[in-house]
This record gives C-alpha cells, structure tokens and sequence, in this order.
C-alpha cells in the first residue's frame, strides 16, 4: 500500500504530553478503504492532527470519490 | 429503470428532434447548423454540412427548390431565411469539402436508367454503398433537363464535376439504348440481366405508377421515380429524394430485408420541435444589393444570422440545475441510466441525481410533461434500495429531520382546557425554526377563534427522507404522525408548510388537512401591528404550491385584506422557482442551492414576501430582504423590521425549534421542559464570520459544544503555544469536527471550525 505524505511543520502541540507532533504513519479509513498515510502525530499519545488545508481539500476529494465508486 | 422506462423518457424530450426547416427538406440537410457555420463566417464548414447530405451539392445547391423555407420559423417573426439564396452563395464559393466514403464493393449489380438528377442521385448513392452500378443515359450525357439551363443557374462545370464524381465512386456511365418506344421492352430487359434497376422518368417513359414509399414497380426488382410531379412542375430537391427513396428501397431489396418498414422519416416529415419566439424580435430579409450576383460575404453573413437556430430548451432556460450540469431532460435520463448501471467503476453523475431541487417546474413548462422531479427522486430510491446512495449529501438534512421528530422538538398537546381537538395546528419543521414567535401567535390565535379545541403538533412531515429517496424512514416517519393524528381524534390538520401540504396529499389523503392560509382567507383577521412595508412587496411563491391555484388565491386574498401592495414575479405561481431547499438540492450543491436562490430572488428587483419558511430564509441569505406573511398577519409594535431578519442558519433553527417547544409547555401547559444535556449551557462567542463559515461547513453550534466539551473533559487536545489556541476533534456518529477555540470569560471563544467524513484510528463510530 502507498504511503502519502501530509505531514508538514505545524505550531500545534500536544496539551496533555506537552510535546511537539511529529510525522508519523496513521491508517485512516472511509467506506471500506483503508489508506496508510503520513500526519503529524503526538508521539506520546497518539493524538493525531488533521488540518484544516487538508480535511477540505485533498482529504475531501478522496472521500467523494469512494463515495461514488 | 429498464430500457422500456429509458425510451419512453427520453421520446418525451423534444430537443433533439428535427427543426423545422430539416424536417421539411426531403434530405433532411441540416439548416440549422449550416445557418450557424455561415453566421460566423464559416463558409468552409457551411459547405461540409452540405456535402454530408447533398448528393452534388455544386447542381442543387443552385437549384433547390427550398421546401424549407416554408416550414421557417423565422417567417413567423419577419421573412423566413433566404436558404436557396444561401446555398448558392455557399457552393459557388467553395468546392467540395468532404468526400462520403465509400463502403467495400459487394453483389448486387444494379442499371439507372436515365441520367437525369434522380438517376445520378441513385447512381451515387448505390455506388457508395458498394453496389456495382450502371448508369444508361441516352445519350453518353448525364443532366439531363440540367443541361438545357444557362449558364447562370448551373455552370457546365458543375456536371463536369458531378460525372468525375459518379466515376471516382466507380460508376460506369454507358451510352444507353433505345430509350423510346420500346423502352418497356428494354427496361425488362435489363431487369433481367440486373439484379436491380431504376428508371428515371425524367428519361424513360414508363408504364405503371411507381409505389410512392418504395418507388417499386410491380412487384419485382423495378423501381421508377423522379421527372415532372403529379402537378406537372419539376422539383429539383424532389429529383434528388426519388433518387435517393429508390436507392435505399433497392439496398433494402438487394439485401432482402423489408421495403417498407420505418421509412416514415425519409422525405419531408412531420416535426415535434416547439421554438418559443416571443421574445425574439423581428427582423426581414437581407436582399443582395446586386441579385444576379447573388449575396456578399458580408450580406450572407447577416441573412444567415437572422436565423434563430430553432431548438426547444425552454426548461433549461429557466431552471439553474439544468444548467449548471449543462443537460437537457433527454440527456439526464440518458446519464442516470447509465450511472445506474455502472456495476465497477466511478458513478460520476451521482452529484448530478442528488443535486435537482425535485421542485417540478420544468415539467410545467415542457410540452410533453417531462417529469425530470419524479425520475430524480425514483432514482434516489434506486440507490439508496441497492447501497449506492453516498452518505454526504443526504446525512446533514436527514439528521435535522431526526432532531425535529426527536424528543427536544416534537410535540403533540389537544388546546389547554380541552379534551379533544377539532383542528390540529400543523407549523411544519421549518417555519418552527425559522419564526418560533409567529409560530405560538398562529396557534394562539387559532385556538381563540376556531371552535371545538386546536391541538398543536410540532414535528417533521418526513419530506427530507422522500426527496432524500430514503423509502423506509420516510414511511416510519409519516406513519407515526398519521398514528398521533388518529389519537388525537382525526382533527382537521392546519398546515403553515407547501411541503408538507404536498406530503399530505399526495401520501395520505386519507387525512383531513387544510392550508393555514386558506383556513385564515375564511376568519376574521387580525390587524398587524409591526412594521410595515414601505413599498409594495414582489410576493414569492414556494415551488410545493405549484398546484395548489386555490391556496395561491388565498394568499393573495390575505395581502388585500391586510393593504399588503404585493407584485408578482416573472416566474410565480405554477411555474415559481424552489429557493434551493427544495429536494435537499444545498445539501448536495451548495453552490447550486445559493444560484437558485439567487434566481428566485432576481424573479423581482423588490423587497420580497414569502409563505414558505424556507423560501423566507434562503432569499433572505441571498441577500434579498424578504418577510413572512406571518409578519404581517401577526406583527407586534416594537417587533423589528421583519425584511431585516436573517437567516437564523442550521443552529438557530435547532435552538428555535427546541426552545419553542420549551415556551410552549411552559406558557400553555404549565409543563417543566425536558433538562438539556450538561454541554447545551456552555456559552460560545464568535464573530458572525465564524458562525456564517460554521454554517456554510454544516457545523452545528450542539457539535462544537460537544467537542470542547469532550477535549476539556478529557484533556486531550492541541494548544498554540503563541496564540494560546487549542485545536480538538470529535466524532459524534459519522463525521469527525475540529474545533480551534480558547478559553474565554465563562464559556469558549471559537475561532475555527472544519470537519472530515474519514475515520482516523483511534476514533470508533
């Protein structure tokens, strides 16, 4: 499975762990696909960051498309 | 949908029939687009729409007769185009274009006997066909009567070319033999040694009156056409379709297939076009300065831009779906049945199928009833029936229905201080979360002047789950209101809402309903003491009461009543626009819905007046300022400007339909409200930016509270150092919302919104 990288610099920290995120490769699914793909992650919790860039555009085009397949 | 469901649809759209001048000429040359290539100058590409059809275009080009010209319908509005005058314009300043292929040589040998215009047609059609072909002409020469005319109609040269034409396609042009007396001798002759001939009369003489479908003579491989008419006169276009009729009944007759069947669209034919011209000006005919010379590019140009390419489209015209996804009702169905039948592969025409407002109007306007609403809706079904409904565009409205039915919302009382209820005030989902005030003084009102007890029933029709095609929850829905309306004792249901007096009719008449409005035309009204309208008001009817004449007529009956000065629209009343609500059309195209409210509200340069909620509130987005007529009927001094009032947006409307509820109880039946979940008490501030692009991004006010709610209990969430921001996320059911917010006063200050349908890992729902 490819591996997309969305993971970019970003002034958000992790409150509770009080630490910086950092890229790292998450599976996110929709209708039955499944997609590895790289974000930015709080590497104490897990806390992963999707940003705002990315849910409305690229994340939302992906998921219209499945939506019609 | 099956096949049969397919082509009955589409015979139902007439846009792709023939114009009239098309189907008036026996070729059926496109004139249409010929016209169109010559208005942009395009003489070339004028000139290859002849030669598609046109047997020697340089001959008839010059000499037709122009059938056309009558069937025009620019004659109805100034002179009918100049065709003849075009064509011959056209042909004497090009050469040919475009050579018709030529199909692989097969049996059959075929003798014309004759070479006048109709033999030459049915030697070149047949030798295109692949038909070894042998025209007779009595003299070696072909033209026949052609040759007698000067110069100056047809130039020699064109016969030259018409000969090296018939060649190059392989014809064998022969001397013939005794074309006179005993030609019916010959004739049988060569029927003999033929598998198939054609006599043109304009040459032979012939015994016998050839079948005017077929042009077959007595049964056998003998077929005659062409020469003078019944009236004596010679047609030159009628040359060419005999011509053409002959070859196509031999082709038919060498290849043993039936003579006659579906030959009704060869020659001049009927036509179901219709072409609106009311708003076309006149305009007459361009007459060349020197006539003999005919037209100059310049002159020919401008004649052939008086045409006014004849189609139908009048649904389109008026409909922003239509337009926006660039179909006609023939080609939409032709998409939907083929997205319904993609079994692997991309549905691209999904979005299309959602997006239509299902309000009807173009079925209205169509001639043939084209019911563009019904084959939208039914195909929702289709998909949501086989699991091919994608959840996106249907998911935000159908949760809104469900929180109108949801306990928070509903509500079904008999009057206070009544038992049983003789009406039953129906305010519909939207006006309750539009106009929560009007909606307590509607009923109060009604339960003052009508007799025999008003209950009152908040709720939702179900409406959404119809056009949504989602059959089984809409059924549940409507079911259950039917059931409450039966244990309150079967009132007479008073409906504010179009949409749900639609509902009603159409899926359970076995209710007793009536229009609020109607009901109202018939009491004493009350004088409206709230602002009043400075100008008259361009009053808009809702899409849903396109049949409703009767509740129209007493909407306008209440504006008098009231001294309410209203103007009517350009499109009202059967034929009004839906806002954009209509068939959850913003919930599939946003972009789309705010068109179509945007070209309700440009119906009338006014201040509007609506009675549909909906309506009310999308206009009013658009910018439009627009009241209710409940604003007028039930005005009270110190209201505010009722054309001032917003949108209340998706999280007004939950909190109005909730908290009128809440009143409701309280006031009339002195009931305790329903405790409200912990989070519903936290204050939110924003701009009214934030809250419009929350709005637009379908966040509700109730799913932010829940995600701070959520990121606070838990403690998990981002913080911008610099800024002191925290970001968090949450997902209630199926959508996840990040919220950007922080701390502020007693509540939270939020400073962005956003939200994704994909499931990150650790979220479960």
């Amino acid at each position: 499975m490819t591996s997309f990288s969305f993971a970019e610099t970003t002034a958000w920290q992790c409150a509770g762990c009080d630490l910086p995120l950092q890229p790292a490769e998450v599976k996110v699914s929709y209708l039955n696909s499944v997609f590895n793909v790289e974000l930015m992650v709080c590497p104490g919790c897990g806390f992963v960051l999707v940003p705002e860039s990315l849910a409305t555009g690229k994340m939302l085009a992906v998921e219209q498309l499945l939506e019609d397949k | 949908m099956d096949q049969t469901q397919l082509r009955e649809l589409e015979s139902r759209c007439i846009q792709e029939e023939q114009p009239f001048c098309t189907a008036a000429c026996p070729i059926h040359v496109d004139v249409r687009a010929f016209m169109a290539a010559l208005a942009k100058d395009d003489v070339c590409e004028a000139r290859k729409i002849l030669d598609r059809t046109m047997p020697f275009p340089e001959i008839v080009g010059r000499l037709c007769d122009a059938p056309c010209r009558r069937a025009c319908k620019r004659g109805e509005i100034g002179d009918p185009l100049a065709i003849g005058r075009l064509e011959r314009f056209c042909v004497s300043r090009t050469g040919p274009m475009l050579k018709l292929p030529k199909l692989p040589a097969k049996g059959g040998r075929v003798a014309v006997l004759g070479a006048g215009l109709s033999g030459m047609t049915a030697a070149l059609d047949l030798a295109r066909k692949g038909r070894p072909t042998t025209l007779i002409a009595p003299d070696g020469e072909i033209g026949g009567r052609l040759r007698l005319l000067p110069e100056s109609d047809v130039p020699g040269e064109a016969l030259v070319q018409a000969r090296k034409l018939l060649e190059g396609y392989g014809v064998a042009i022969v001397t013939g033999g005794p074309l006179g007396g005993a030609i019916g001798e010959f004739a049988a002759r060569l029927a003999g040694e033929y598998d198939a001939v054609y006599c043109d009369l304009e040459d032979v003489e012939m015994a016998g009156i050839p079948d005017p479908l077929t042009l077959a003579v007595g049964g056998g491989n003998c077929f005659a056409g062409g020469g003078p008419g019944a009236d004596s006169g010679f047609s030159t276009i009628k040359q060419v379709e005999d011509g053409r009729r002959a070859a196509l009944s031999i082709e038919r007759f060498l290849q043993k297939v039936s003579l006659t069947a579906q030959r009704d669209r060869e020659g001049s034919c009927a036509t179901r076009m219709a072409t609106v011209i009311d708003r076309i000006p006149p305009a007459a005919e361009i007459r060349p300065t020197d006539p003999a010379g005919g037209y100059t590019p310049a002159e020919a140009v401008a004649e052939a831009g008086r045409c006014i390419q004849c189609e139908c489209m009048e649904c389109v015209k008026q409909c922003a779906y239509l337009r926006e996804y660039k179909e006609y009702p023939k080609t939409l169905v032709r998409k939907i049945y083929n997205n319904l039948a993609i079994v692997q592969g991309t549905r691209s025409a999904n979005k299309t199928i959602n997006a239509c407002s299902l309000c009807g109007q173009c079925t209205v306007i169509c001639p043939h009833d084209f019911p563009v609403a019904e084959l939208c809706r039914a195909t929702r079904q289709e998909m949501v029936d086989t699991g091919h409904m994608p959840p996106s565009p249907h998911d935000f409205a159908l949760e809104d229905m469900r929180f109108s039915l949801s306990e928070a919302c509903r509500l079904s009382r008999h009057q206070p201080g009544h038992a049983t209820s003789r009406f039953l005030f129906y305010p519909g989902c939207q006006l309750a979360g539009s106009s929560p005030e009007l909606v307590t003084r509607t009923y109060e009102f009604l339960a003052e002047k009508l007799e025999g007890g008003v209950g009152l029933m908040l709720g939702c029709c179900g409406i959404p789950a119809h056009w949504a095609g989602q059959h089984a929850l809409f059924t549940e829905t409507l079911d259950a209101l039917r059931a409450e309306v039966v244990r309150m004792g079967r009132p007479t249901v008073i409906a504010a809402c179009s949409s749900c007096l639609a509902i009603f009719g159409e899926q359970a008449p076995e209710l007793s309903v009536t229009s609020l409005w109607e009901l109202l035309d018939g009491l004493e009204l009350p004088a409206g003491q709230g602002p009043r309208p400075p100008a008259a008001l361009a009053l808009h009817d809702p899409c849903t009461a396109r049949h409703r004449a009767d509740l129209r007529a007493s909407v306008r009956s209440l504006c008098a009543k009231l001294n309410l000065a209203v103007v009517e629209p350009g499109f009202g009343g059967a034929l009004a626009d839906c806002c954009g609500y209509g068939g959850l059309m913003q919930f599939a195209n946003q972009p789309l819905g705010e068109k179509a409210a945007q070209v309700k509200a440009e119906r009338s340069p006014g201040d509007g007046l609506a009675y549909c909620a909906m309506c009310r509130d999308n206009l009013a987005a658009a910018g439009r300022p627009m009241a209710h007529l409940l604003d007028y009927l039930f005005g009270q001094t110190g209201d505010p400007d009722p054309l001032a009032r917003a949108n209340p947006g998706f999280s007004g409307r939950h909190e109005n339909r909730a908290r009128l509820k809440e009143r409701l109880l309280a006031r009339l039946w002195q009931e305790e409200p329903m405790p409200r979940p912990a989070h519903a008490a936290m204050p939110l501030a924003m701009s009214p930016e934030i809250a419009a692009l929350l709005d637009r991004r379908l966040i509700l006010e109730e799913d932010v509270r829940k995600v701070i709610a959520h990121a606070e209990s838990s403690g998990r969430y981002l913080i911008d150092p610099a800024t002191g921001h925290r970001l968090a996320s949450f997902r209630p059911v199926r959508v996840t919302y990040w919220i950007e917010y922080e701390p502020a006063d007693a509540g939270y200050r939020i400073h962005n919104g956003y939200s994704h349908r994909m499931r990150l890992p650790e979220e479960t729902p």
